[in-house]
Formats: structure tokens, C-alpha cells, sequence
């Protein structure tokens, strides 16, 4: 894996293909957990979550209260917007989380096809990223980052340093050591995607914040 | 986000000045977590609230010393914008009425 670095206009890794292979499988994993189809399965299929019966396509027609979801994975992807207000996290879920979730999955699915199937016209070893997009493949990079951080129980910041120090690589847990290890090399992947974001002349993700901020 | 468009019925609520009506002073607060990187959150705030790099990473270092740092203000429907798009980027925000 060869970090993150400016060429001819874009923001381009490399990665060999066993390394795509498992950066897939997690991208198409945590796809799964938010309510999209396998992404090996098929085209675009079950992209979109369940959605309101009756309801016209596009439209978020919830009325009723969204549950937080079950799983502690996803529900730090879609967290609650309250700590101590049942009525505010709830509200908030039904009017945002089906767009977050078809947001994520979306991205999910761009950095898919970038991993399995590359960029003509470059070689087959590099992840290409247009500057415009660098944005949605940071943020996807931290979703990613996050289910794997949940499943390793990282809870605190001396959790995750202990895990930066390789503390846990070492662990005789194969699966442990085997998660340890993705979620150290995306680290690493999204630390250096920022780094040339931030040198990039053009900034990173110029024109994507609120107005009036 | 789904947002219901806008309203054609005549608005008979009290002349509020709602900038200023405590009703509707909410804040967004972004807290600590052990996954989120510094540069990104930084990044995050700059971007995304167009605030400067200083203060971005003053707030990101907030954040990241005291758990948390009240991110924006504004009325809640201001603030669920921001929330979402905080939860977008993978940064655990919630919302309340300031002053709490």
C-alpha cells in the first residue's frame, strides 16, 4: 500500500490487489450493516433501505418513530442527536436517517467500484480519487474506520493509541489482530488522502459546506 | 434531508424575533470519540462551516481535551442541518437548547 499523493490532477493510493480485496470486503460489509444489498451481488439492487410502502420514489414520507438501531456498529454511523431527549433523537431519526443511509450507502458503493473494477486509463495497482470526491471517500474512509473501531472496542483515546502502538496486533486473537491491522492501514490511507487534500491549491471539498457558516 | 416544502399557510405564530427568542436558541455539540482523526475533524469544521483553520482546530482541540465543544448555534431546524451533515461526515454530534 503506497500512500496517498498528487498525480496529474488527482489524489491517487496504491493498492495490490489482495489489499483492494480486503478494503472491498469492508467497504461491502459495512454497506450490509446500513441495509444495502452484498454489493457482489448485482447491480445497484437494494441500494436503497426498505422504503415508506406507498410512498412515491425519493420521498420520506415517515411518520411514525424510527428505532435507534440494534447494532452498536451502526448505530455510532447513525448515532443519536440526543443524549437525554427521547423526543429530539427521535424526531431527528425520522426526518434524517433515511437519507443518511442512502448517502452513506452511495458512497460506499463509489469506492466500491473504484476498488474492484479501477480507473481506465491508469494502472491497475492505484486508487484514483478526482479532488471534487476526495471529500465523500474521506468521509467514507471514516465510516469504515468507525465500524471496524466499534468491533474492536475501542472506547477511548488511550484505546486507540494502545492500538497505534501495536499493542493489539500482538494479541493472540487472529481476528483481533487481522482488524487491528485494516483498521491501522485506512488510518494511515485517510491520514495521507487529507494531507494532499489539504496542499491541494483548490482546497479539499470546496463548495460542500453550508451557506452562511 | 426530508424537509417539508415550504409552507403555504399563513404563518399566525407571535411576532418572535426568532434570532434573538431563547425558544429558539439550540446548539450543536460535537464530542470526543477514539476513532475520528484530528486532521479530519479540523478539516471537517473548516470545510464543512467554512470556519478558519484557527478556529477549527482550536474547536477540534476542544473537542478532543474537554469531550466536547458547542460546534454552531441557531434554531433547531439550523441545527438538525448541522447534525446531519456532522453525522454524514462521521463525527458524533446531538443537538439541545443552548443554555442547558
Amino acid at each position: 500500500m503506497r500512500a496517498f499523493r498528487r498525480h496529474k490532477g488527482r489524489f491517487v493510493a496504491q493498492l495490490d490487489a489482495g489489499e483492494r480485496a480486503v478494503v472491498a470486503s469492508v467497504v461491502a460489509d459495512v454497506a450490509e450493516l446500513l441495509g444495502a444489498g452484498r454489493f457482489e451481488d448485482g447491480p445497484r439492487e437494494g441500494d436503497q433501505p426498505a422504503a415508506v410502502p406507498g410512498a412515491p420514489a425519493g420521498w420520506s414520507l415517515r411518520t411514525a418513530p424510527v428505532p435507534p438501531p440494534q447494532d452498536p456498529a451502526v448505530r455510532r454511523l447513525l448515532p443519536d442527536a440526543s443524549r437525554d431527549d427521547p423526543e429530539v433523537a427521535g424526531e431527528f431519526r425520522r426526518l434524517t436517517e433515511d437519507d443518511l443511509r442512502a448517502r452513506k450507502i452511495a458512497r460506499l458503493r463509489s469506492l466500491w467500484t473504484s476498488l474492484v473494477h479501477g480507473e481506465p486509463g491508469w494502472p491497475e495497482h492505484a486508487l484514483v480519487v478526482a479532488p471534487h470526491a476526495a471529500d465523500d471517500v474521506a468521509a467514507t474512509l471514516t465510516d469504515l474506520r468507525l465500524v471496524l473501531g466499534e468491533r474492536l472496542d475501542l472506547r477511548t483515546d488511550e484505546d486507540s493509541e494502545a492500538l497505534y502502538d501495536g499493542l493489539v496486533s500482538e494479541s493472540e486473537d487472529d481476528v483481533r489482530a487481522y482488524l487491528a491491522s485494516v483498521y491501522g492501514a485506512l488510518s494511515w490511507l485517510q491520514e495521507s488522502l487529507l494531507a494532499v487534500m489539504l496542499a491541494a491549491p483548490d482546497g479539499g471539498g470546496a463548495g460542500r459546506g453550508r451557506s452562511g457558516g | 434531508m426530508g424537509v417539508v416544502p415550504a409552507t403555504t399557510v399563513p404563518d399566525t405564530r407571535p411576532d418572535v424575533d426568532e434570532s434573538t427568542s431563547t425558544a429558539d436558541a439550540w446548539v450543536t455539540i460535537v464530542w470526543n470519540d477514539p476513532v475520528n482523526l484530528m486532521t479530519y475533524v479540523t478539516y471537517v469544521f473548516q470545510t464543512y462551516f467554512g470556519y478558519p483553520r484557527e478556529k477549527a482546530d482550536r474547536l477540534m482541540h476542544q473537542v478532543h481535551e474537554e469531550g466536547r465543544a458547542v460546534v454552531s448555534s441557531g434554531n433547531r431546524e439550523a441545527m438538525e442541518v448541522d447534525v446531519q451533515a456532522m453525522h454524514s461526515y462521521g463525527l458524533w454530534a446531538t443537538m439541545q437548547r443552548g443554555g442547558q
